[in-house]
């Protein structure tokens, strides 16, 4: 109850407390300042050795040879490539699953099985990475000729499955927040279940759902170790989804596990693609809130 | 509309029907697909972390010793058997240095099946050769064929990769010898610094958003800003701890700098959990403090926060076990290294599970994808042990207000 | 005060019972159980076509329960159980052989609260219209003509299209409902205290709307508003405890009550 949240007396021992609780939780807010200036910081120090067009344009991303160039853009395609895979994966079975979640399942399993799809975003990703690699990648290439090992193919599939509860939960929540009463108002209307999920329910929570996507679009940008394990380190400017490829993430574990010497160009260049990433995502999560507030339902 | 008194008046829909039916059974199907793909991950790594091996000793014989004779006599035999006397093995075992060293290269290790028979000890040497390694199916299918083609000097195992050894020993560069060992003592120390680190902060900011602070400006910021951190990737928290921790404040790539990065990671979930734990305390509580003439400290700190107490720990060990399988950020602070001592204090180098698993998964020799295996069961048995307890905890102290 | 034994002793007092020839609905020896609990027991009772029935009763007496069991919606509950039979112009719509999402798009629903789809006002009417496959300009014309007799189209019909049924008022908003409930022309209109979230002033318009309605439809409306019984209804049944007390015609129960609870009820001493 907001009353109860009085002002805290003149008394010492009460500022005092309210004074540690403030302090601890500016922790927080120093943790995103620390984010942008540590990056920051960085990232100017890259711009001062290599042009801002070039990062932008240049088609190659090579620090370490000889004659380095600094093109964000095969990062940029790797990563969008195993965003969409993944996403393609996610999105259907996700829906599907919060569908089946909300509309279907009593409410004693509903909580149940949201637990279990928990699960899956539980697992470290480092044991996703090792089944695309082992199993998946295997398994394709029988299939598909001329798959590399490493392939953004294998890791996008499985990394669609590790952001699955991401898209799954969020979107059953927002379909658990319709209210009863208007699919009774459809069920009166002669409309057969299915007809009340897809053409009121769904509709209904839609910017919920689509912030959930959009969530999980950021979840998959972000993710590293499934690509770096099994999608490669190759940076390359190819949409095709058989070639080795690397994403911003994977490129900075590539970049952090070899030993850069601090102050080299390609030291810099590894906080220049870690602010790109922070950038992207940051957006994403923003579009998302944005989508949610503006266009909730305002029900009665 | 023109009805006659039967019951098929109100008209059928047969096709919307089968389409109402189909949806309600097709609709299952993901949900399916998903448990099973998670029943084929496990299947798939414990299947990976047991094989047959044809191992090619480095010394001796490759004989193999009988169940129930401990680790000390067996090193003992296996040092006779290799040429060494009763003296020399028994100072060996005696001397604290050379025994630990004789330890450290010799793993004495319990085989499901040997070619001299089930349940056997063999003692693995970092030096041991192997000569070939197969899946179950495969070894089991040729088990009699590769007993019957074993040169001197090598035996054939079925291994199970992982054992009460690998959970002891240190990293090697042999497969065969490798452990997880160091990890474990890594995760334990830099998990419980972070949390050290996280818990108060996280806590604290759940009691000042739900317990202190009005609807206001300040509010604001603090959750707009919890809900922007909890979307970071967590690799930019590792770029995070690399340019602040480990360059900036001088802490080099130790449990230290690993911790205060995990701390920072593990902080967004602390506060949503504590925060939904604190709001289930019902305002009743509050008020019946109130009207007892409690001011607002004595309220939230005698009264709200016991009560949510259960909650909140439940929420900390979840964060815990999300941390735990943290390998990104760790990468960037100094986990890749190859640390073969287990840490001593905050300061020291470190790695942890997943990042060791991480580095098995990339190495050349193919039976470190078994150690992978090994290690992976490992760190699933420790986060399922983490959620059970979160669990018993949910359900023990659920309250009914 | 009353007990359920004492109540089911009792055979339902009837005045002026409606003849089998003028019944729209004829519900015969209902009973109906939630899981092990009864809820409605042995009900007989006919709804006269085209006129306006009122359910009243102290809340929990089922009256809810009973109207939701004349369109099948009570099957939507997890263990619910029925005995008995509801004929709907002869046929018994619990017949196993009659599919009960039908039976629904014969029979029209207003709630309690109103409860528009979050989509515009011509989708929302246009909703039942659609599930029956009806499209293109029919679908438009039955859209206004069901919003003209809802007596809303005036206040909408420069916006009907564009403007989310969610953002009208409380009162518009449960005659977009009524709406859409006759928009697909059910004989039965089922009404479920339509008014207990409304204003006065909008609780006099859905009123007279329901006056109006009775031309074309047949009515039932459960309401716990006395007055609102009287003002709108030509039949009135009291119900108590799952039991069907009294039924009449409203005068009668208002006026000259023959059983003493619903004597007791009207009055004002239970309820």
């Amino acid at each position: 109850m907001e009353i109860l949240k009085q002002r805290p007396s003149r008394h010492p021992v009460e500022r005092l407390t309210l004074l540690v609780l403030l302090l601890l939780s500016s922790v927080t807010l120093l943790t995103t300042l620390g984010v942008i200036l540590s990056l920051l910081g960085d990232v100017v120090q890259f711009f001062r050795r290599v042009p801002l067009a070039e990062f932008l344009f240049a088609p190659e991303w090579t620090p370490l040879f000889a004659e380095p160039r600094y093109g964000i853009a095969p990062l940029l395609a790797g990563t969008f490539l195993v965003t969409a895979i993944a996403l393609f994966v996610a999105v259907p079975l996700g829906l599907a699953l919060a569908v089946y979640v909300s509309e279907y399942l009593p409410s004693d399993k509903r909580a149940r099985v949201l637990g279990v799809l928990e699960l899956f975003g539980g697992i470290p990703t480092v044991v996703f990475g090792y089944f695309a690699l082992l199993f998946v990648t295997p398994l394709l290439q029988k299939v598909i000729p001329g798959l590399s090992l490493f392939n953004p193919l294998s890791a996008g599939l499985v990394m669609g499955f590790a952001i699955l509860p991401y898209v799954s939960n969020v979107a059953a929540d927002a379909m658990q927040s319709v209210p009863r009463s208007i699919r009774e108002a459809a069920y009166a209307l002669g409309a057969r279940p299915y007809e009340v999920a897809l053409k009121v329910v769904l509709p209904a929570a839609l910017s919920g759902v689509i912030a959930a996507i959009i969530l999980a679009a950021s979840r998959a940008i972000g993710e590293t170790m499934i690509v770096a394990i099994a999608a490669g380190q190759r940076p390359t400017l190819t949409l095709d989804p058989r070639e080795t490829i690397a994403t911003m993430t994977s490129y900075i574990v590539q970049a952090a596990t070899g030993d850069q010497p601090v102050g080299s160009t390609a030291y810099y260049a590894l906080f220049a693609v870690g602010f790109t990433l922070f950038l992207l995502t940051l957006a994403l999560n923003v579009l998302a809130q944005y989508i949610v507030e503006r266009y909730r339902e305002r029900y009665e | 509309m023109n009805r006659t008194p039967t019951p098929e008046a109100f008209g059928q829909d047969p096709w919307k029907a089968r389409i109402d039916r189909v949806f309600a059974r097709a609709l299952v199907l993901p949900l399916l697909l998903a448990l099973g793909l998670l029943a084929l991950l496990l299947g798939d790594t414990l299947y990976r972390s047991v094989s047959v091996q044809v191992v090619r000793a480095d010394m001796g014989p490759g004989h193999t010793y009988p169940f129930g004779l401990s680790a000390e006599t067996i090193l003992r035999q296996e040092l006779l058997a290799q040429g060494y006397t009763e003296e020399e093995a028994a100072f060996m075992l005696q001397d604290p240095k050379e025994r630990n060293a004789l330890f450290l290269q010799n793993r004495v290790e319990l085989m499901w099946n040997t070619h001299e028979g089930p349940f056997r000890y063999v003692v693995t040497n970092v030096y041991d050769e192997r000569v070939a390694d197969f899946s179950l199916a495969e070894g089991l299918r040729r088990w009699n064929e590769l007993k019957a083609n074993l040169q001197e000097g090598e035996r054939l195992v079925l291994n199970p990769w992982l054992d009460q050894t690998f959970l002891t020993r240190p990293p090697s560069r042999s497969p065969l010898t490798a452990g997880i060992g160091v990890a474990i003592w890594g995760t334990v120390w830099v998990l419980s610094l972070a949390l050290f680190f996280a818990i108060p902060v996280g806590i604290g900011t759940a009691i000042l958003l739900e317990e202190y602070l009005r609807e206001g400006r300040l509010s604001r910021i603090l959750e707009v800003n919890l809900r922007n951190l909890a979307g970071v990737p967590s690799i930019v928290y590792g770029l995070l701890g690399l340019a602040l921790f480990v360059r900036g404040m001088g802490l080099g790539p130790s449990v230290l700098a690993a911790a205060l990065t995990l701390g920072l990671l593990g902080i967004p979930v602390i506060v949503v959990t504590a925060r939904e734990a604190l709001r289930a305390v019902p305002d009743s509580l509050r008020l019946a403090a109130f009207a007892l003439g409690a001011t607002q400290r004595q309220v939230v700190f005698r009264v709200v926060v016991p009560a949510a107490l259960p909650g909140m720990v439940t929420g900390v060990i979840l964060s815990a076990a999300r941390l735990i399988g943290e390998a990104a950020p760790l990468l960037l602070v100094g986990a890749a290294a190859y640390v073969p001592f287990a840490p001593t204090g905050p300061l020291s180098q470190y790695t942890v599970i997943p990042v060791q698993i991480y580095l098995w998964i990339s190495q050349n020799q193919p039976e470190f994808a078994r150690v992978a295996a090994a290690g992976i069961l490992v760190m699933l048995l420790l986060l399922s042990a983490l959620y059970l307890m979160a669990l018993y905890l949910r359900n023990r102290f659920r309250r009914e207000w | 005060m009353v007990s359920l034994e004492q109540l089911k002793e009792h055979q339902t007092v009837r005045t002026d019972p409606v003849p089998e020839s003028q019944a729209l609905v004829d519900v015969r020896q209902l009973s109906l159980w939630y899981g092990t609990k009864q809820a409605l027991y042995d009900i007989s009772v006919r709804f006269p076509k085209n006129q306006v029935t009122a359910i009243i009763g102290p809340s929990g007496c089922g009256k809810s329960t009973l109207l939701r069991s004349l369109n099948r919606m009570n099957d939507l509950v997890p263990g619910v159980r029925v005995k008995g039979e509801v004929l709907y112009e002869g046929v018994n719509i619990y017949d196993p052989r009659v599919d009960p999402v039908a039976v629904r798009r014969h029979i029209g629903m207003v709630f309690q609260k109103p409860n528009p789809f979050p989509k515009t006002i011509f989708e929302n009417v246009a909703f039942g219209l659609r599930l029956m496959g009806v499209k293109g300009s029919e679908l438009e014309d039955r859209v206004v003509e069901a919003l003209k007799r809802a007596a809303l189209w005036e206040e909408v019909k420069d916006r009907f299209k564009k403007e989310s049924g969610l953002r009208l008022s409380g009162g518009q908003q449960q005659r977009l409902c009524i709406a859409r409930a006759i928009a697909v022309e059910p004989p039965l209109l089922l009404m479920d205290e339509p008014t207990s979230a409304l204003d006065p002033i909008a609780t006099q318009a859905i009123e007279d709307l329901i006056l109006e309605l009775k031309e074309r439809y047949t009515v039932v409306i459960v309401t716990h508003n006395m007055q609102q019984a009287a003002r709108v209804s030509d039949r009135t049944l009291f119900m108590h405890l799952g039991v069907l007390v009294e039924e009449g015609p409203t005068e009668v129960i208002f006026t000259k009550p023959k059983h003493p609870y619903t004597e007791a009820y009207i009055t004002g001493r239970f309820g």
